[in-house]
């Protein structure tokens, strides 16, 4: 019985998000009060705002390196400092780029559309798929196979195929994402409802709910956590692949402008570029995460 | 895990109980067997099981693992199907999981999502919203409120299942099987994840909640001291293939207490089935 119900460990962040969440961290003594209870949420909430702190300095400490070393180096080719970055980044912003005659947000728009149609329909497919095998023993066993053999392939190396199956717009990138996607969310889903012991939907039947409302409230609520972990994983991995296209087949783009900047050693524009990726992921992630938190309990605090 | 079709009468079950808990109902099974195939392998997992649980009565199901005792409190359930026999709860037939049969587990399944109070609420709602009932939910919420304070919880009502320790989750779950008020509650070694001193605590619990109810209630356990200190009656499990070997009377007076477990009488009574145990 693991999941919900296995102890976990301690760790990073992204370790305790990721991992099944566990009992309470004291061990599990009784709670004499209320007022008990209320110190123990608050002692976790202390922790946390500890752990956040200490993030953001190391942050603040990567960040005076970066300067120091830029300053020291002298060389804004080789490593542009921070300034030289922000100031770059704010130009383009708004202004055109040359290569394209378009603003850096126009690019970030149009990374960020490709990466949210794709990634949309694959959770859906992915899901759906998951789902599928999960129900029925015939489906797990024809997808497993297919799964298996598609999910170690690194989705670029259908990038020339997509090209010529669906030409240079839009389709293919977003194809290239929905391809990355579904393998790993209809792997997370299949796990996802596997995990939801078969006793957690006897007591709801128990407790009279009919087949239809423990289908939706227990064992779909119960997997929600699993799912949306696996999401947050492949929006990592939409990333990487729309970047790695945008630089191989795109005219837009922030992989394009990226790889532009590049060609003309305009290094502080590629280290713009790549910051608004971290940053844009980063969001998009918190978004993932505040899901996960509302969805499971275990994990705020 | 195959449970059958809905039953129709189950809407007519719920009426019926609507006395309040307490309206225990016998249990009769005549006859039952239950045959798992596995791999083109059969395994008489029952066979020929008659028991008679009483109305209110608290009768423990022992037994060595495998001997069936879990199989044949789910067929209880309603969870798994019988191969052969008939099983009755207050004079119906079993057709499949339905709130006049409630259930515990080892773990105690909460929903981890939900708090003390909506986990107590999940059976009411979800059978308000099969309009098994038109209860609303201020009357709902102080029918948990209650039975969150009878179970010593009150002031948890508002944690969460990962925030309560085991005996907490183990009370909580209690309440959520209580509240739909079933006629008999099927417990399946439900303390024996439970460390020493929290399992004398959920004994003394149990036996206080029993004699406040008084529903029928089918324990199973593997442990012969617990068997003889909470059961009316003992029904040893065993053989080959897997049936009811031997019922047991335990002549020991109420109220008990978890801690008269070293009496003369008790200690009697244990040695006894012990001895049917490993004859």
């Amino acid at each position: 019985m693991a999941g919900w119900y296995a102890p976990g460990t301690g760790g990073s962040v992204i370790v305790e998000d990721i991992r099944p969440p566990g009992p309470r961290p004291d061990g599990g003594e009784d709670l004499d009060d209320r007022a008990d209870l209320i110190a123990h949420r608050r002692a976790r909430r202390r922790a946390r705002t500890q752990r956040v702190a200490t993030g953001a300095a190391g942050i603040a400490v990567l960040l005076a390196l970066w300067q120091v070393g830029a300053m020291l180096l002298g060389d804004q080719v080789a490593l542009p400092s921070v300034s030289q970055t922000a100031a770059q980044f704010l130009h383009y912003l708004n202004h055109p780029y040359p290569a394209e005659g378009k603003p850096l947000w126009y690019d970030l728009y149009i990374s960020l559309r490709r990466i949210l149609i794709g990634f949309a329909i694959g959770v859906a497919g992915g899901v759906a798929l998951g789902s599928a095998m999960s129900a029925s023993r015939v489906v797990r066993h024809l997808v497993d196979p297919v799964i298996e053999i598609l999910r170690p392939l690194p989705p670029l190396a259908f990038i020339p195929l997509f090209i010529v199956w669906l030409g240079i717009g839009e389709t293919p990138k977003e194809v290239l994402i929905i391809v990355g996607v579904v393998p790993l969310m209809a792997v997370m889903t299949v796990v996802a409802l596997d995990e939801v012991p078969d006793d957690l939907r006897l007591c709801a039947r128990t407790l009279g709910a009919s087949r239809a409302y423990t289908l939706l409230h227990v064992q779909i609520r119960a997997a929600l956590p699993y799912i949306l972990t696996g999401m947050r994983l492949a929006m990592a991995g939409a990333w990487s692949s729309i970047v790695a296209v945008e630089m191989i087949a795109a005219t837009s783009g922030l992989g394009y402008v990226i790889q532009q900047a590049g060609d003309y050693l305009d290094t502080a524009l590629v280290f713009a570029g790549i910051l608004v990726i971290a940053v844009t992921a980063l969001v998009l992630d918190a978004g993932l995460r505040g899901l996960l938190l509302l969805a499971d309990p275990s994990r705020r605090g | 895990m195959a449970a059958r079709a809905e039953p129709a009468s189950e809407a007519a079950q719920d009426e019926t109980r609507d006395a309040g808990p307490g309206g225990a109902a016998g249990v009769v099974l005549s006859g039952v067997g239950k045959t798992f195939r596995r791999a083109g392998r059969r395994t008489v997992a029952l066979a020929g099981v008659d028991l008679e649980v009483r109305a209110g009565e608290l009768l423990c199901l022992l037994g060595p693992s495998g001997c069936g005792k879990s199989t044949l409190l789910r067929i209880v359930a309603g969870a798994l199907e019988r191969d052969q026999g008939s099983v009755t709860v207050g004079g119906r037939p079993v057709t499949g999981p339905a709130p006049d049969r409630g259930m515990l587990f080892q773990t105690p399944m909460l929903f981890p999502w939900l708090t003390t109070r909506k986990n107590v609420l999940f059976g009411p709602r979800a059978q308000r919203s099969r309009g098994l009932h038109e209860r609303d939910d201020p009357e709902l919420e102080a029918e948990a409120d209650a039975i969150l304070e009878t179970v010593g919880l009150a002031q948890f009502s508002d944690a969460f299942p990962h925030e309560l320790s085991g005996g907490m989750q183990h009370r909580a779950a209690f309440a959520r099987a209580l509240v739909t008020r079933p006629s008999v509650l099927l417990m399946d070694e439900p303390f024996g994840a439970l460390d020493a001193l929290t399992r004398v605590r959920m004994h003394e619990f149990l036996l206080a909640m029993w004699e406040r109810y008084r529903i029928t209630i089918i324990f199973v356990t593997h442990d012969i001291e617990e068997a003889v200190l909470l059961g009316d009656r003992v029904a040893v499990m065993g053989g080959r293939p897997p049936g009811i070997r031997e019922i047991i009377d335990v002549p020991l007076g109420r109220p008990r207490h978890a801690l008269d477990v070293d009496t003369e009488g008790f200690l009697a009574v244990k040695r006894g089935i012990r001895s049917s145990l490993l004859s």
